[in-house]
């Protein structure tokens, strides 16, 4: 996410330039984050256009907000905080609809399968709360103590929510292949 | 320590007895699959990642926010209102000013024109008293209105927006309290009427936010 920032603006100079209706500023800010948000959104809407639409409205409410965030735990965390409630409303939206993928059973676990698509199908069955743990440190490589401000929750949290997310892939993997 | 199968799961979350759970491992073949199944999970996550071009959700954004700004700015500054026509009135007012200034040190007010000029700033004072009450009760509706929508909300912005409106409400109090205390300062006045208008766009943003 930092790579190639050796010549480029700080998070806080370009949200301070955002500020002042400077988009250039802002389209670094989106070049930076939206390849992993769009990832999350798909993660948590399982649709490509659904999730455009929530990272699309999330960097309007960015924007729109870059007044008044805080810097004490860095721009990210809240970044992807307004992120995921965009998903939630995206989300509540098409549950409403009678159309949300995420309310259907999730389908077992087939044996045979690539070990990664096998974890795709047991991530639908484990606790969303530890999925998303999962989500954001094994898949998408944020740290514990980012994962702990983008969801607001302690770090050691994190850690046990990771561990338990684990704990049950595990068994559930084991015993799809057993 | 003699490991068992059983010390295991305390291992996997402890990670000081993972050699320990290695060792015994190697003659366990349960164990063994069990280990491989841990670090086999974190190492193909990131493949899990979805990634795929959108060309064209930057120029939406944009797009969306060059209108927004655009907007923004007509509000502020009606279109009627060009820099040229700006500074022309600002002239203008400079040369009514200065004419003002010229005759008023020719021809001084006499006690009874005094008087005229003391009761036609209280008039004009409380006029502006009572724009301003107008004013105060239309953004008390205003907030009553958007209070709901604003308690409901966890998301970040419209906590933001709570913690602006506290403020907003203690700054107001301030000024107010002063301008009580010296009801003719105009700059007062004008300061005590930007903060409404602040309060007043930031309850505007959450009620559009909230449709």
């Amino acid at each position: 996410m930092a790579a190639g920032r050796l010549t480029a603006r700080s998070d806080a100079d370009l949200i301070q330039a955002s500020k002042r209706g400077d988009l250039t500023a802002f389209e670094e800010i989106y070049a930076a984050h939206s390849g992993r948000m769009k990832s999350i959104a798909f993660h948590l809407l399982a649709d490509r256009a659904d999730a455009e639409d929530a990272v699309q409205e999330a960097f309007l409410k960015i924007y729109k907000a870059a007044g008044a965030i805080q810097f004490d735990s860095g721009l990210a965390p809240w970044i992807y905080r307004i992120l995921l409630n965009c998903c939630y409303d995206t989300g509540r939206k098409r549950k409403r609809q009678n159309e949300s993928p995420l309310a259907t059973e999730p389908p077992a676990i087939p044996n045979n399968v690539p070990l990664q698509l096998a974890i795709r199908h047991a991530l639908d069955r484990i606790h969303p709360q530890y999925r998303m743990v999962f989500w954001l440190f094994e898949v998408e490589g944020f740290r514990h103590s980012e994962v702990a401000a983008i969801l607001e929750i302690p770090e050691g949290t994190s850690k046990k929510w990771l561990f338990e997310a684990k704990r049950e892939l595990k068994r559930l993997l084991t015993e799809s292949r057993a | 320590m003699t490991f068992d199968c059983k010390d295991l799961e305390r291992a996997l979350a402890v990670p000081e007895l993972l050699p320990d759970a290695r060792e015994h491992a190697k003659v366990c073949d349960a164990c063994r699959r069990e280990l491989w199944l841990w670090s086999e999970m974190s190492s193909v996550a990131p493949g899990l990642r979805e990634e795929w071009e959108t060309p064209d959700l930057w120029p939406k954004i944009h797009q969306t926010l060059a209108a927004q700004q655009k907007a923004a700015k007509q509000h502020r500054f009606p279109k009627r209102f060009d820099w040229r026509m700006m500074a022309g009135i600002a002239a203008l007012l400079a040369v009514a000013v200065s004419a003002f200034v010229v005759m008023y040190s020719r021809y001084g007010p006499t006690p009874a024109a005094q008087q005229d000029s003391d009761f036609l700033t209280e008039q004009t004072l409380k006029e502006v008293e009572r724009t301003e009450a107008a004013y105060r009760a239309s953004i008390d509706k205003l907030s009553r209105l958007a209070q709901p929508k604003l308690n409901a909300s966890e998301n970040p912005v419209a906590i933001s927006a709570r913690e602006k409106l506290l403020l907003l409400d203690s700054e107001i109090a301030n000024v107010r309290a002063t301008v009580n205390h010296n009801r003719f300062n105009a700059q007062l006045q004008t300061d005590l009427a930007m903060l409404y208008r602040d309060k007043q766009d930031t309850l505007k943003e959450i009620l559009e936010s909230a449709q």
